[in-house]
């Protein structure tokens, strides 16, 4: 009798724990089922913080998702860790803005090609006081006078990402060694996204590089301007990449070539140009399918 | 201060109205730990068992490697699960890396130590002659390991709360395995850290509070089960 | 065949030798107690005999075949014994469910288990007791529900570790009848260990005496308290009387024993020379107030040093030369008129005197 329900009261444990795993949850979100195996196909996406940060994919990811019957998985990552996931295989497709390792990944033969789909600019912002004073300048000479005043702070993504990748991209072109900017005093490295940067540098009032989509998303909580927003080394263009079947075949392929067709559709690109229009007054993104050139 | 407040006062808002994106984060956090607890104990409470009940060379040693593995960084094993189960580990295969299952299996992992160790120790708070009687009343191995658990049952219970308590608490090993995908692997812990570096504090905060009932709860039930039964 | 045999059996304990050569053997149905002091060893040779610890080394036979070693037939031939623990404890659970426990590990279905464990709560006079929790009850109630646990399977060995160390004597009489209603109807064969030697003597049809890890002596217990092999046995049997002397001649198997100029007669395969003791047991030995021409051929004029009465019976000190010990009824110590200081005769026949060695 006792051994009995011993062995019920155990059964039904193991059956809750796997429906635990398996089962959605009370219809506490009714249009999101939760299965363990892919009952429903998936597809999954490494993305830049700064994509993520300005909600653009939370607004694109149920549009996808109708239209191709399929669950999008959107992974929080800098473009370096989104690199290092497509090379194990362990995402289907990555959506980064660093275009030299991006070309490189390709052809390493771990992705099938880049697609770029829009583009914004960097900027440079910071404390409205300025200690530093580069309002106006130039990105390069603006890094110079940080680097010779030793004004004010500076917050860096430290993340490896692709905004940290544009950074050194700056510091090089105005001339100075990166390990050495990186032992300054005022110099931190966050080691975070692009958001979470913004509110860092916001809470030390230091200044930072960012990209215009998350510093306007972010902009009503931070007590940040924009100082520096002209230069051609501040263009940042994001790409999307399939990554290669041939070197992780158990990849879903059809379905990251549907999201790069998805990102790139006409329909798609005109939401990217008006992301952002009707909260910001401006749009966060420039569509830019088609311009490989970038 | 008014920062904190604000937060506050919203986030009780957010539990108060059962917010969907709240109830969906921290019920999924419940079931995963819930699962990863069963799981490891179904697990861990027989193994323990053995080992408490076979005397062999090296079992003192064993023991203590055990019990210093309790509090064995939960970014550490993130890290070992992951390059297993990443498709270009050994158990890529799988494919569950960025999934709940593999988050299950990383909990599962983290929990073992205090599961395994704290069911050795309730054991051996048991009558040395249970183990006799039960074997010379003609048990085999496991009847008598069975029958030793059962006289250490709420010694057993209070091993497995504490299991859970360490599984749903944690964030480092959910992260890194389970990728934090919002409405799939997104639990508790890990919606907690992104959300204050991001700045949406009372999401964070609401969770925050939904934790620390749980944590309350989960020691209030401890406390009952010690005081009670042993 | 014997049902259940051991040879030479030593068990280690660090470097504590306990069992040092025991060699057992029971029949079936049989009743063997095994007397001996704290330490002697019971405990270690009952769980031996159930295959609990395997001994350092010697054989175990049980109904003939070697189960010392082989684990398969250990756990069959042990689900074929049972031993209750000298203090027995019990499961965390009902009483009902402490005595079900032998039937459930050897897989019997609920309806079998429930008849079976109701007729034994009855058979053990606690059939109200099923639902109550075992931890609860008093020394004699949880005695019994060992009993009855271990008795469940009907085993064809019942091992018992001082079954009534304890016990108030109304428990203990009632465990003593059930082990022998056990030994009775289910011809149970039982092996008991204990330090009361009345208990053996009443319960048991052999005993065996344990000392410091040797089987000192083993037979019929009149044959134990009447004639112990050697003065440890006999000391620890109660032999009250227990007089040192040389013998001085060997008469065909008549020996006479010099006490300090005194002559004492026995039968004995001893030579002229040899130290011996001469033991007595008290009841053994008869008083009169005048020299009679009885059959017994040692006969000493003795002084009384003490009466003490126990129950019925009257313990006199005597003084012959040497100290004696006689046993008498109260009833006649008080028709002789016996006191302290009145001159009596003791005697003692030559075959009440029982002499070892030493």
């Amino acid at each position: 009798m006792k051994k009995k329900i011993w062995l019920m009261s155990l059964a039904l444990l193991l059956a809750m724990s796997l429906v635990a795993i398996g089962c959605p949850a009370p219809q506490l979100v009714p249009d999101e089922p939760v299965p363990l195996l892919p009952a429903l196909e998936r597809v999954r996406v490494a993305t830049t913080t700064s994509l993520y940060d300005t909600g653009l994919w939370a607004h694109l990811e149920p549009m996808f998702e109708e239209e191709f019957g399929v669950e999008l998985d959107v992974l929080y990552a800098g473009t370096g860790i989104a690199l290092e996931w497509g090379r194990r295989g362990d995402v289907d497709a990555i959506a980064t803005h660093a275009r030299a390792r991006e070309e490189e990944f390709v052809a390493e033969g771990y992705g099938v090609e880049r697609v770029v789909f829009a583009y914004n600019y960097f900027l440079i912002v910071g404390p409205a006081d300025d200690p530093a004073g580069i309002k106006g300048l130039g990105p390069e000479e603006a890094f110079k006078r940080l680097m010779e005043t030793g004004a004010g702070r500076f917050v860096s993504r430290g993340d490896d990402s692709g905004t940290h990748g544009k950074e050194k991209a700056i510091w090089r072109e105005a001339g100075f060694d990166y390990e050495v900017v990186r032992g300054a005093e005022w110099y931190i490295e966050a080691g975070r996204g692009m958001g979470p940067t913004l509110v860092m540098a916001s809470e030390e009032q230091a200044y930072t590089l960012t990209d215009m989509g998350t510093f306007l998303a972010f902009k009503a909580d931070l007590d940040l301007v924009p100082l520096v927003t002209e230069g051609d080394i501040l263009l940042n263009v994001y790409s999307v990449i399939a990554i290669c079947p041939e070197r992780h075949p158990r990849t879903n392929i059809e379905m990251a070539n549907n999201l790069i067709d998805f990102l790139t559709s006409p329909a798609i690109q005109r939401l990217i140009g008006l992301y952002g229009v009707e909260e910001h007054g401006m749009a966060l993104f420039t569509p830019a399918a088609g311009m490989e050139g970038k | 201060m008014t920062e904190i407040g604000q937060g506050f006062v919203k986030a009780l808002e957010l539990i108060i109205s059962l917010d969907p994106e709240v109830m969906e984060i921290a019920w999924r956090s419940l079931r995963i730990s819930a699962a990863s607890t069963v799981l490891a104990s179904l697990i861990c409470i027989p193994i323990g068992g053995l080992i408490h009940f076979r005397s062999f060379r090296g079992k003192r040693i064993l023991i203590n490697i055990i019990q210093t593995f309790y509090s064995f960084p939960t970014v550490a094993i993130g890290l070992l699960v992951f390059l297993m189960i990443s498709r270009a580990g050994p158990l890529g295969f799988l494919g569950i890396l960025f999934t709940p299952a593999a988050m299950v299996v990383g909990q599962m992992v983290l929990i073992t130590p205090i599961l395994l160790g704290l069911t050795i120790s309730a054991l051996s708070g048991v009558d040395k002659a249970i183990k006799d009687t039960a074997i010379s009343l003609g048990a085999t191995e496991f009847q008598a390991i069975w029958a030793i658990i059962k006289e250490a049952r709420y010694a057993v219970m209070a091993a497995v709360t504490m299991g859970f308590g360490r599984a749903i608490s944690e964030v480092g090993c959910a992260m890194m395995v389970g990728g934090n995908i919002r409405g799939f692997t997104r639990i508790m812990t890990t919606a907690i850290a992104l959300e204050t570096v991001r700045g949406e504090l009372e999401l964070a905060i609401a969770l925050g509070i939904i934790l620390i009932g749980l944590a309350l709860i989960i020691n209030v039930v401890l406390n009952i089960i010690q005081q009670r039964y042993t | 065949m014997f049902l259940l045999e051991v040879a030479n059996l030593h068990q280690k304990y660090g470097k504590k030798e306990v069992l040092k050569g025991v060699d057992l053997s029971v029949e079936k149905g049989e009743v063997l107690a095994l007397i001996g002091p704290t330490g002697a060893g019971k405990t270690t040779v009952l769980r031996i005999l159930d295959l609990l610890d395997a001994p350092a080394a010697g054989k175990i036979y049980f109904a003939g075949k070697d189960v010392t070693r082989y684990q398969r037939l250990r756990l069959e031939t042990r689900r074929r014994m049972a031993l209750v623990f000298q203090k027995p404890v019990a499961f965390k659970a009902s009483v009902y469910d402490n005595i079900a426990y032998a039937l459930k590990v050897r897989g019997h279905n609920g309806s079998d288990i429930s008849a079976k464990v109701s007729s034994m709560l009855n058979t053990v006079d606690l059939a109200d007791y099923g639902n109550r929790n075992a931890q609860t009850l008093s020394g004699g109630e949880a005695q019994r529900v060992a009993l009855a646990r271990a008795m469940i399977t009907q085993p064809e060995v019942l091992l018992l570790d001082e079954p009534t160390a304890n016990l108030d004597p109304l428990s203990t009489s009632m465990i003593e009848n059930l082990i022998q209603r056990f030994n009775r109807e289910y011809e149970t064969t039982i092996i008991m260990a204990t330090h009361d030697m009345a208990q053996g003597q009443r319960l048991a049809h052999r005993i065996g005496v344990l000392m410091n890890g040797e089987l000192m002596q083993i037979g019929k217990p009149e044959e134990i308290f009447a004639r112990p092999r050697n003065m440890k046995v006999a000391q620890f049997v109660g032999v009250e009387n227990i007089i040192k002397g040389t013998i001085s001649s060997n008469d065909g198997g008549v020996v006479s024993v010099d006490v300090d100029g005194k002559t004492i007669e026995g039968i004995s395969d001893y030579h002229a020379g040899e130290e011996v003791s001469v033991c007595i047991r008290p009841e053994d030995i008869t008083l009169a107030l005048s020299k009679t021409s009885s059959s017994a051929r040692n006969s000493f004029p003795a002084e009384i040093k003490l009466i003490a009465s126990s129950g019925a019976l009257a313990r006199v000190e005597l003084g012959c030369g040497f100290p004696l010990v006689a046993l008498l009824t109260r009833r006649s110590a008080q028709e002789m008129g016996l006191e302290v200081g009145k001159d009596v005769y003791a005697s003692f026949k030559a075959t009440a005197a029982h002499i070892i060695k030493g």
